[in-house]
């Protein structure tokens, strides 16, 4: 057994012991362990398997930059799948699970598969699977492949908080940088929010013996404690996953195993990135085997977790840093040789278990192997925010640059690898002042991949992409890193290339014979680590995903059996009670036809247009001439875009000279009120015309057919109601019970009909008045679908429904405004084009069809007889009950012109005829309206 | 055609309460709100204009929505209509919206669930998006009283992610 526990060392508390088990074994970890440093404390090395080989894989890193130990993690009933083994801390009962490998990571049956290698390069399976058809293989592919799968279980609860939070300064990390910046900033009276993705701030201080002449325990407390005591917040567990838009940055606070994030999204008026630096893997012969670990994750391990990787370390290092951590190896125990990586090429000796490496025949027994390629800054969140990268020779890395707005580095974030002066600038950057270079005793020699080199070497460990897969990219003109990340599927693992990206890139730039940053980056993109899903998802799901509209007879229309369903983003009855739905509706039509039906129509709009040129505006968005319009009169018109084609229709009154209602259709209520909005204050004076959506402050209850002058007038309402004095398309304001009552009479069925809106707080009143008056004569609630019937028995049309979007009002038979108005109006001048005026364009017409056929299915196209070429669309079609006979409307080419011809209508395979006739197919000489 | 009625809730309760620690959420019955639009308006009305983050004592007041345009809370009755002496466009909306009171020491933490709330953001205008639903949002009586006006046919669904927001949050 190589890693193992060493007494006294970390920040685990020994004396707390967990049991979990991983692959069905079990083991005991101490609180403070991640699952990753407890299995490496019993010994175990091997705790997945590769992507596409297969291969066995231990951690490489101590933290989010391990792309190997990746598991499935149950606890209580609830298992994640994916969880990373380096960041997912132990919990008592934990049963941890490898993925992409069965039965165990130890030993897989498909580790077979690296046999193969040769014949599993990058792109393979698009070279190989071409024949017969791709799809076919596929699912087996993907099956192979891959990570672990989400449970079937549904984890109930499982929601995460999201929030909104401001601070003046965020600082991302709490490593020392972090924390003296933090509490410089706090201390300098700034609202501060540090945020530190591990349990316990400090970052790569626990590697150290002391810290500014204090132990580092000491010394990290004393930060914290600073920095809550000045005002400051420091928030553990919390990653800061990306930069947004004006610095919102997403932060995700992880809480206990099995309970869903916490999204913080957090506006900072400046950001001071000290997320660190990261240690690069050195690429030679097997160097993705159980136990080559980074160096900074050897001292990791020991600092925060008291593991000691390996007893017998051999150690590839280019960096000054590296060697600043080997001395706490030898101290707590460890065997360590130093191995130069200039002095020839090296292999990796053993599978499962390291044997030691060989060095151009030289052999160096060890059983683990650590290797530093130099660090890299942590540079995602500066590039999400638009800071620019520039290279630096000196530390052979990509470090920040021209810094986005609001935002500064600092630390090793920075380049800044030595402390003493990290500590420095981060003070005097967290008080506002500008970053200075300072000297640096950080020194490496370049090491890079040397393509050709022979043996297996991994760039991408997750993804098992080697040095191979690069020059085979290369060799097939893959050339831009961004093409080699897409060809190779290099950095596009969960750990989103943290270690892989810059080793893919150089090898590129030496396969080129380029400087690395003439080849440059990829794009960094959020999230900078893998979150669950639900982090975005919260609370906005179930009926806060898209909640509807209410009305305010909901509990009516409950109560009188409605069945209630979406329309135009309301929750309103399609019919009464239960049973035959068809004909349920379809007796709901005859009775409104036969005596009158109670509608709810309260989703109208009463949007109110006021002021001295109330009347000028509305002539000038309305189609038709609206100026002449009298107090108390109704008229019907189109709401038309610039292009011309109709967004709305409705009717619009005037209540009195400078005031208007205008009621549009109950769906595009709040965009009229925006169209409205905007065109007052385009070319008219917005301090003369004043627009009110008065739509929520009404109800309105329409009152449908024969007997509807018979029941409203049993409302004992102080108003003439005879056709002779309250005639079709009026409008009267009256009082009832003590409260305004608007009556406007206009008709959506083509029977007389009185639509009654009252202050939505009375509604219940008016609603029971009427059924109450409606019951003995046999008239009772109308449900909408109903009413479409009605609707289109009458050819009256529903925007969006019997139109498109390119449908103009001569289309629709309403061509008079179109060539006698004289005044501007909104789309005037489209309608006046080629386009509109082409004698191809769709009109609306009614179909019918020929005695016993069945109704034709809405949606079918109307085509041309040999081409099959559509000519129109049905938009409408009902079985009437009225008419006792199949209706529909439909848009169709040149459809007036063609009044009586039979057409042919397909559907699905099926083909019809019908007959082409006017729209309106019930009373068309409006005898019934007008009664 | 589908029946969704068993999909949806029925709408809560007028007089519903939610009693959490350190919230309190109810709906407030308001004797009148009145839409004022005018050139002017801001400066003409006659009461206390309530801006973000204000805090309104008054029972008496007016909302600031947009510089010509308030929303007045239990003013006198007023004609409809176009007021051509003051330069007013006046609607009654005492139905139109409905009023949300959350009050307690984790008021305000509940409210930064639904948007970007913060006191140290003043606002000419108590107007913004708050869980998805327009609202006008103002302290009334004390600093740690807020009152969200909302439209009526919405006031359901914005009781509703208050409670949901309320439960996932767990220690507002």
């Amino acid at each position: 057994m190589s890693a193992h526990r060493v007494a006294g060392r970390g920040r685990i508390d020994a004396d707390a012991p967990l049991n979990f088990s991983f692959d069905g074994r079990a083991f005991q970890g101490r609180r403070g362990d991640t699952i990753a440093s407890a299995l490496l404390a019993n010994g175990v090395r091997v705790m997945g398997r590769s992507f596409k080989y297969h291969r066995p894989r231990g951690p490489w890193g101590a933290w989010v930059d391990d792309p190997n130990a990746i598991m499935n993690v149950a606890l209580n009933g609830v298992e994640l799948p994916n969880c990373p083994a380096t960041t997912t801390y132990l919990e008592e009962g934990m049963a941890a699970r490898s993925v992409n490998a069965f039965p165990s990571a130890r030993f897989d049956l498909k580790g077979g598969l690296d046999l193969f290698h040769r014949w599993l390069g990058a792109g393979f399976y698009y070279k190989t699977f071409m024949w017969p058809d791709w799809h076919l293989f596929e699912p087996m592919i993907r099956r192979m492949a891959g990570l672990g799968a989400v449970s079937d279980a549904v984890l109930e609860g499982y929601v995460a908080d999201q929030l909104h939070d401001r601070c003046e300064v965020l600082v991302v990390g709490g490593g020392a940088a972090g924390l003296v910046a933090a509490r410089s900033a706090a201390e300098a009276g700034q609202d501060v929010c540090l945020v530190e993705d591990h349990a316990e701030c400090g970052g790569g201080v626990w590697q150290r013996a002391e810290i500014e002449g204090t132990a580092p325990a000491d010394w990290v407390a004393a930060q914290v404690a600073a920095i809550v005591a000045a005002g400051g917040r420091v928030l553990t567990r919390a990653t800061a996953f990306g930069v947004f838009d004006h610095r919102m940055v997403g932060i995700v606070e992880n809480r206990a195993f099995g309970q869903a994030p916490r999204l913080r999204r957090m506006r900072a008026g400046r950001i001071v990135l000290a997320s660190g630096a990261l240690d690069r893997p050195v690429t030679f012969a097997n160097n993705d085997r159980p136990g080559v670990m980074s160096v900074d994750g050897a001292g990791e391990m020991l600092a925060r977790y008291g593991v000691l990787v390996g007893r017998r370390i051999a150690v590839v290092a280019n960096n000054s840093a590296a060697r600043a951590v080997l001395p706490a190896l030898v101290q707590a125990g460890a065997e360590v040789v130093e191995v130069d990586p200039a002095a020839g090429p090296i292999r990796v000796l053993g599978a499962k278990r390291i044997r030691g490496l060989d060095q151009g025949g030289r052999r160096v027994e060890a059983d683990t192997v650590l290797a530093s390629g130099g660090l890299t800054p942590l540079v995602h969140l500066w590039r999400h925010a638009g800071g620019k990268l520039d290279w630096c020779d000196a530390r052979q890395a990509f470090i920040p640059g021209r810094a986005p707005e609001g935002m500064v580095a600092v630390g090793a974030a920075a380049g800044a690898f030595d402390l003493e002066s990290a500590l420095e600038e981060a003070r005097g950057v967290a008080r506002g002042g500008a970053v200075e270079a300072s000297v640096s005793h950080y020194h490496l020699t370049p090491l890079w991949p040397a393509p050709g080199a022979k043996g297996r070497q991994w760039i991408d460990f997750q993804h098992d992409v080697t040095l191979k897969d690069v020059e085979l990219a290369a060799r097939e003109n893959y050339v831009s890193v961004e093409h080699l990340k897409r060809y190779t599927t290099l950095g596009m693992a969960s750990d989103q290339g943290k270690t892989a990206n810059m080793a893919g890139l150089a090898a590129m730039a030496a396969i080129q014979g380029r400087p690395i940053p003439e080849v440059g980056t990829t794009t960094f993109r959020p999230p900078f680590v893998p979150i669950p899903i639900e982090t975005y998802h919260g609370a906005h799901r179930g009926q806060l995903w898209h909640p509807l509209k209410r009305l305010a007879l909901e509990e009516a229309h409950r109560a009188a059996g409605a069945a209630l369903g979406e329309y135009g983003g309301w929750l309103r009855p399609g019919w009464y009670g239960q049973g035959d739905v068809a004909q349920i509706i379809a007796e709901e039509v005859r009775m409104a036809r036969g005596t009158a039906g109670i509608f709810d129509a309260s989703p109208l709009g009463k949007i109110e247009v006021m002021g001295p040129d109330a009347e000028a505006f509305v002539d000038f968005v309305y189609y038709n001439t609206i100026r002449t319009l009298k107090p108390g009169h109704i008229r019907y018109g189109f709401l038309l875009s610039e292009g011309g084609a109709v967004m709305d229709d409705g009717v619009i009154a005037r209540v009195d000279q400078d005031r208007f209602v205008i009621s549009c259709s109950s769906s595009h209520v709040d965009g009229v009120r925006t169209h409205l909005e905007a065109w007052r204050q385009d070319g008219n004076d917005p301090d003369r015309i004043f627009i009110h959506d008065t739509t929520q402050h009404w109800a309105t209850v329409t009152m449908t057919g024969p007997k509807a002058r018979e029941i409203v007038g049993a409302l004992g309402l102080e108003v003439d109601l005879s056709a002779e004095a309250f005639p079709h398309m009026r409008l009267r304001e009256v009082v009832w019970q003590g409260g305004p009552l608007r009556i406007a009479r206009v008709s959506f069925t083509g029977d007389v009909s009185f639509e009654l809106s009252i202050r939505a707080s009375r509604a219940e009143e008016l609603w029971q008045a009427l059924i109450a008056a409606g019951a003995p004569l046999g008239a009772g609630p109308l449900g909408l679908e109903a009413l479409s019937i009605m609707r289109a028995e009458k050819g009256y049309l529903i925007i969006g429904k019997d139109t498109d979007g390119e449908t103009m009002p001569h289309d629709l038979g309403f061509g008079i405004p179109r060539q006698k108005k004289t005044v501007a109006f909104i789309g005037d001048r489209s309608l006046h084009n080629a386009k509109a005026n082409s004698t191809a364009r769709k009109q609306l017409v009614g179909l019918r069809v020929a005695e016993g056929a069945v109704m034709l299915p809405t949606g079918a196209h109307v085509v041309e007889a040999g081409t099959q070429r559509s000519l129109g669309y049905v938009t409408s079609s009902y079985d009437s009950p009225t008419l006792d006979r199949p209706i529909a409307l439909a848009l169709i080419e040149d459809g007036v012109a063609q009044m009586g011809r039979e057409v042919t209508i397909w559907h699905l395979g099926e083909t019809r005829r019908a007959t082409i006739c006017g729209p309106c197919a019930f009373d068309p000489e409006g005898e019934r309206l007008h009664a | 055609m589908r029946d969704d009625s068993g999909k949806w809730d029925r709408l809560p309760a007028v007089d519903a309460v939610i009693d959490a620690p350190g919230v309190v959420i109810r709906r407030v019955a308001l004797v009148r709100q009145v839409l004022i639009s005018g050139p002017d308006v801001l400066t003409q009305i006659d009461g206390p204009v309530v801006e973000w983050p204000g805090v309104v004592e008054a029972e008496s007041y007016a909302l600031s929505l947009r510089r010509d345009r308030v929303l007045w809370v239990n003013g006198p009755e007023m004609a409809e209509g176009w007021d051509a002496a003051r330069n007013w466009a006046v609607s009654d909306v005492s139905d139109g919206y409905e009023v949300v009171e959350i009050a307690g020491a984790g008021a305000l933490a509940l409210l930064c669930r639904g948007a970007e709330v913060s006191l140290d953001q003043p606002s000419r205008s108590v107007a913004r998006l708050l869980f998805g639903f327009g609202a006008f949002l103002y302290r009334a009586g004390n600093v740690q009283t807020y009152r969200a006006h909302v439209g009526r046919a919405q006031a359901g669904a914005f009781w509703t992610a208050l409670e949901v927001h309320l439960r996932v949050s767990g220690d507002v």
